[in-house]
């Protein structure tokens, strides 16, 4: 059996009204895939910050040991030094610099007289991005205009490049297309065949089964059960450790007659600002009706998001096509036009497009429907009132929090989600967009929004739902789209639908 | 899934100390006006007397009003650099006005509207629609206000005809009237906590005892010295009173309207706040519409007082302005700031004016000190989010 490497100890880590970690022990080993499993909140980037100098001693209580080694970070630098590299679960990229100067960032090549050898710095840069078979992008391309995706790749060319003997990935494939996770699966098992210890979080049960070594399950801030070899256990119990009870029906779907069509899209084309002459959505026409859920599929960079972007009044100037909602033409020139009109979307990007960041819960919540908690003439909020309806949300969503008042950017990713989410019910909407609704969503989390789904299309409110994962689409829509290269290519009724059929149309391969 | 289940008892060690130095941190403004004040006093037997207090007072007006529009502006990720040159402007406009024979009546609303209104949308057109840094807009702005006050008056001053048109800056509040407006205003400010505290309670808000003893001491406080400066001296002077609204007007906007919830939308993340179906274009141009009244209407007063107007009035009143609200703790990157923290940062700029001068140091040196606390806020202001 291999080397411990890594230990941590009794780690106690108290935020203002919240005890983040509450007694965590737990170890790994060299050359394993340790996976950090719990719900949203649980402590698991907390954890993790810990271990990698964010949370500095002795903001924490607890030992860490690295290879027996009792160690106290007082900054990342130190632990990057130490041989601990870290991705995190949100971006940290400089937008406006190139991927090279993101990858090497303080850290580039010089000569002699220390000015900066940009050649071996591009060539390094080259040379991470091809081992990661990443071709599409180059070590002079600026961030800024690089998908999600990529960027979340750079992150991940960044961590390699720092050569440690241990490394985190907090949720590193929330943004990745398929074929990026395969690339990144081919490096974690290289890198477990030289010996990396590697912790790796994520609410996806798929990826744990593939890569995973051993198991360590986190619930309100203590780990739960030893750390255990996955073959020794099974799906469920898994589940039940994170949650605490058992899940019967990941989908519970509900049987439900959809009605007349409320929205039709009809000839729906975005371009593509950066590429004059071409199109991020070509000619997309589609129908959604009263209490259906919608769900549009296809892979990463498919115009999915753009096309409910289009829809919504996102990029007016880009947009051309009609939308009627409820048999009436809408002229919907800016986002406000679509929240009036009865449109609702959650955006994919919660961090750059979602999030007041340091703003509280309650401001979050009721940002988009001032208009419901305020007087008419002179728009003057009633506190209580907005308190109320907030508490509400929260109470239902069950965000975990120490009070509404909150600042959303110290919530967990997963309950941050849950707060947009009830940001967009309090507007009421007709159709309710979403676009990735579970990213980052834990097991428990994500069947309470699909049983909301299910409760607001039988209120009869008409569901869009984009998805990346094919069977959250399969289990809870009732009509999907398939979107290819900016075009709608097909359309599955529920009882049709079939995972290969789908990707065969996603990947243009039908 | 319960909310409470994860709070814990926090660390208890060291509670007192953090309470303290957050309790310095979070009115570190306040308590710097307070030593200066208390300072100045002992330094100069001139300063904490009613007449200078009352003049004081009147001086800070000025910046003041500029100020509590430019707390918008920079709240939402912007800047205003043109205040100073509408200031010269609409003083110049309106006392040309009475002087080719409107009855000041109208040429004030007048001003307002032709001088505010127009050059705001201008500006907010610019800045709003097409997205072109407010810092180049306002600085072109700058420049052209400046020009047309030189071109209009052919670069001398504007002597006031109307006889009614000094009262705006000049009059006061008999001293009676005064103080019952004073009362009346303590009683309802008490009246508004205490219905606060009371509603809150009943919702089972947890009240900050902190918070509400500081808001508590500083308002029976100030009413006091308002009270005392006001009612020995003259009265309430007229200019005193207009940025009083004002400064009212801005910090419930701020606090409790839609449109300030908006604003803290706008500069904390401009994106979002179009995602979640704020009018931004309609928002900013707003915005730039109450500065520059604001900024016109302090050029009235200013023209009022001086009974007259010169056409370089206001030159450099966007750095005091700018320096008002940084001081009192908004944030250039937008999205957080207060105007009851520019109202403390004005006074505080004006104190150190007033102070400076009655100590009799040089104005050259003024410069230099009042550069040196700008820099330190800000730094104090970084350092503290850190
Ligand atoms: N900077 C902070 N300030 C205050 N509270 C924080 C801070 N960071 C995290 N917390 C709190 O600590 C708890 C654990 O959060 P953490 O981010 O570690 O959860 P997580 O397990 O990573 O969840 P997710 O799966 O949603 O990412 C949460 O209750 C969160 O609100
Ligand atoms: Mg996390």
């Amino acid at each position: 059996m291999s080397e411990v490497v890594l230990k941590m100890q009794g780690i106690i880590k108290d935020f203002p009204g919240v005890r983040a970690l509450n007694n965590v022990n737990f170890e790994a080993r060299s050359g394993e895939l340790l996976a950090l499993m719990g719900e949203n909140g649980a402590g698991k980037s907390t954890l993790m910050k810990v271990l990698s100098g964010v949370w500095p001693y002795p903001t924490y209580e607890g030992d860490i040991f690295l290879r027996g080694e009792k160690v106290r970070f007082a900054n990342t630098k130190e632990a990057e030094a130490a041989g601990i590299g870290i991705i995190y679960q949100e971006l940290n990229l400089i937008p406006g610099l190139s991927v090279a100067e993101n990858i090497f960032l303080d850290r580039q090549f010089t000569d002699a007289k220390g000015r900066i050898n940009w050649n071996q710095t591009f060539a390094e840069t080259q040379k991470l991005l091809t081992e990661l078979g990443i071709n599409d992008i180059g070590p002079t391309d600026l961030v800024q205009n690089i998908t999600v995706g990529k960027q979340q790749m750079v992150e991940i060319a960044k961590a390699l490049s720092l050569k440690a003997e241990i490394l985190v990935l907090d949720e590193p494939t929330s943004a990745l297309t398929d074929k990026e996770v395969k690339d990144l699966f081919r490096i974690i098992r290289k890198l477990k065949a030289d010996g990396v210890c590697m912790c790796y979080i994520s609410h996806k049960m798929e990826e744990i089964e593939q890569i995973a070594d051993r198991i360590a399950v986190l619930r309100d801030g203590q780990t739960i059960g030893e750390v255990t070899p996955i073959a020794d256990i099974t799906l469920d119990q898994i589940i039940a450790r994170m949650v605490g009870r058992d899940i019967k029906d990941m989908f519970p779907k509900v049987d439900f007659t959809p009605g007349e069509v409320t929205l039709e899209v009809d000839n729906l084309s975005v371009t593509n600002p950066d590429l004059p002459g071409s199109y991020l959505v070509k000619n997309a026409s589609f129908v959604a009706r009263k209490g259906e859920i919608l769900g549009i599929s296809g892979l990463m960079g498919a115009g999915r998001t753009e096309l409910v972007g289009g829809v919504f009044g996102a990029y007016p100037d880009q947009t051309t096509g009609d939308v009627k909602l409820n048999g009436k033409e809408l002229d919907i020139k800016s986002p406000k036009d679509a929240i009036d009109a009865g449109i609702a979307l959650l955006t994919e990007d919660r961090k750059a497009l979602g999030l007041f960041l340091d703003k509280s819960i309650s401001f979050n919540t009721t940002i988009s429907s001032l208009e419901t908690i305020s007087s008419k003439v002179l728009g003057i909020i009633n506190t209580q009132q907005e308190r109320k309806v907030v508490k509400e949300y929260v109470d239902q969503l069950g965000v975990k929090t120490p009070s509404i008042d909150t600042v959303i950017g110290t919530l967990s990713g997963g309950n941050q989600q849950k707060v947009i989410l009830g940001k967009w019910l309090n507007s009421r909407p007709d159709v309710f967009i979403l676009d990735e609704p579970t990213r980052g969503i834990d097991i428990g989390a994500k069947v309470e929004i699909y049983k909301l789904l299910n409760e607001l299309v039988q209120q009869g409110v008409t569901v869009i739902m984009i998805s990346s994962e094919l069977p959250e689409v399969l289990g809870m829509c009732d009509r999907i789209l398939v979107m290819c290269e900016g075009e709608i290519v097909s359309n599955f009724e529920r009882d049709d639908a079939k995972k290969e059929a789908i990707m065969a149309y996603a990947t243009g391969s039908a | 899934m319960s909310a409470d289940s994860n709070v814990a008892g926090v660390g208890v060690n060291g509670a007192k100390e953090n309470h303290l130095i957050n309790f310095i941190k979070d009115n570190a403004t306040l308590i710097a006006l307070i030593v200066l004040v208390v300072g100045l006093s002992f330094a100069d037997d001139a300063f904490f007397t009613a007449r200078n207090l009352s003049n004081l007072s009147r001086q800070v007006t000025i910046i003041g009003i500029i100020a509590v529009g430019m707390t918008m502006v920079i709240l939402i990720a912007g800047i205003d650099l043109s205040v100073g040159s509408v200031v010269g402007l609409s003083a110049v406009v309106c006392t040309l006005m009475m002087q080719w024979g409107v009855p000041t009546i109208l040429a004030v609303p007048a001003t307002l509207l032709i001088v505010g209104v127009g050059i705001g949308l201008w500006n907010g057109f610019w800045i709003a629609k097409f997205n072109i840094p407010p810092f180049i807009i306002t600085l072109g702005m700058l420049t052209i206000a400046r020009g047309l006050a030189l071109t209009l008056t052919n670069g001398s001053s504007v002597p006031v005809t109307s006889n009614v048109f000094p009262l705006i800056g000049g009059a006061y509040i008999p001293p009676m009237l005064s103080s019952i407006v004073l009362i009346a205003c303590a009683a309802l400010a008490v009246y508004s906590i205490f219905r606060d505290v009371q509603q809150s309670k009943a919702h089972g808000v947890e009240v900050n005892m902190q918070e509400l003893l500081v808001n508590g001491a500083v308002m029976i406080g100030g009413f006091a010295l308002a009270f005392h400066v006001f009612t020995s001296y003259k009265g309430i002077p007229v200019p005193v009173a207009i940025f009083a609204v004002i400064a009212f007007a801005g910090i419930y906007t701020l606090n409790s309207t839609r449109f300030g919830r908006r604003l803290y939308a706008l500069g904390g993340n401009e994106d979002a706040a179009r995602l979640s179906g704020i009018n931004v274009v309609r928002t900013k141009m707003i915005v730039y519409t109450v500065i520059s009244v604001l900024s016109a209407l302090a050029g009235i007063i200013l023209a009022s007082r001086l009974n007259g107007a010169s056409p370089n009035l206001g030159t450099m009143f966007e750095l005091d302005a700018i320096a008002a609200v940084v001081i009192g703790g908004t944030s250039l990157a937008g999205g957080s700031g207060k105007v009851s923290g520019t109202i403390i940062g004005a006074l505080l700029i004006g104190v150190l004016n007033n102070g400076m001068s009655l100590l009799g140091v040089v104005t050259f040196y003024q410069l230099i000190i009042k550069g040196l606390i700008i820099i330190l806020a800000v730094w104090f202001d970084v350092m503290q989010k850190k």
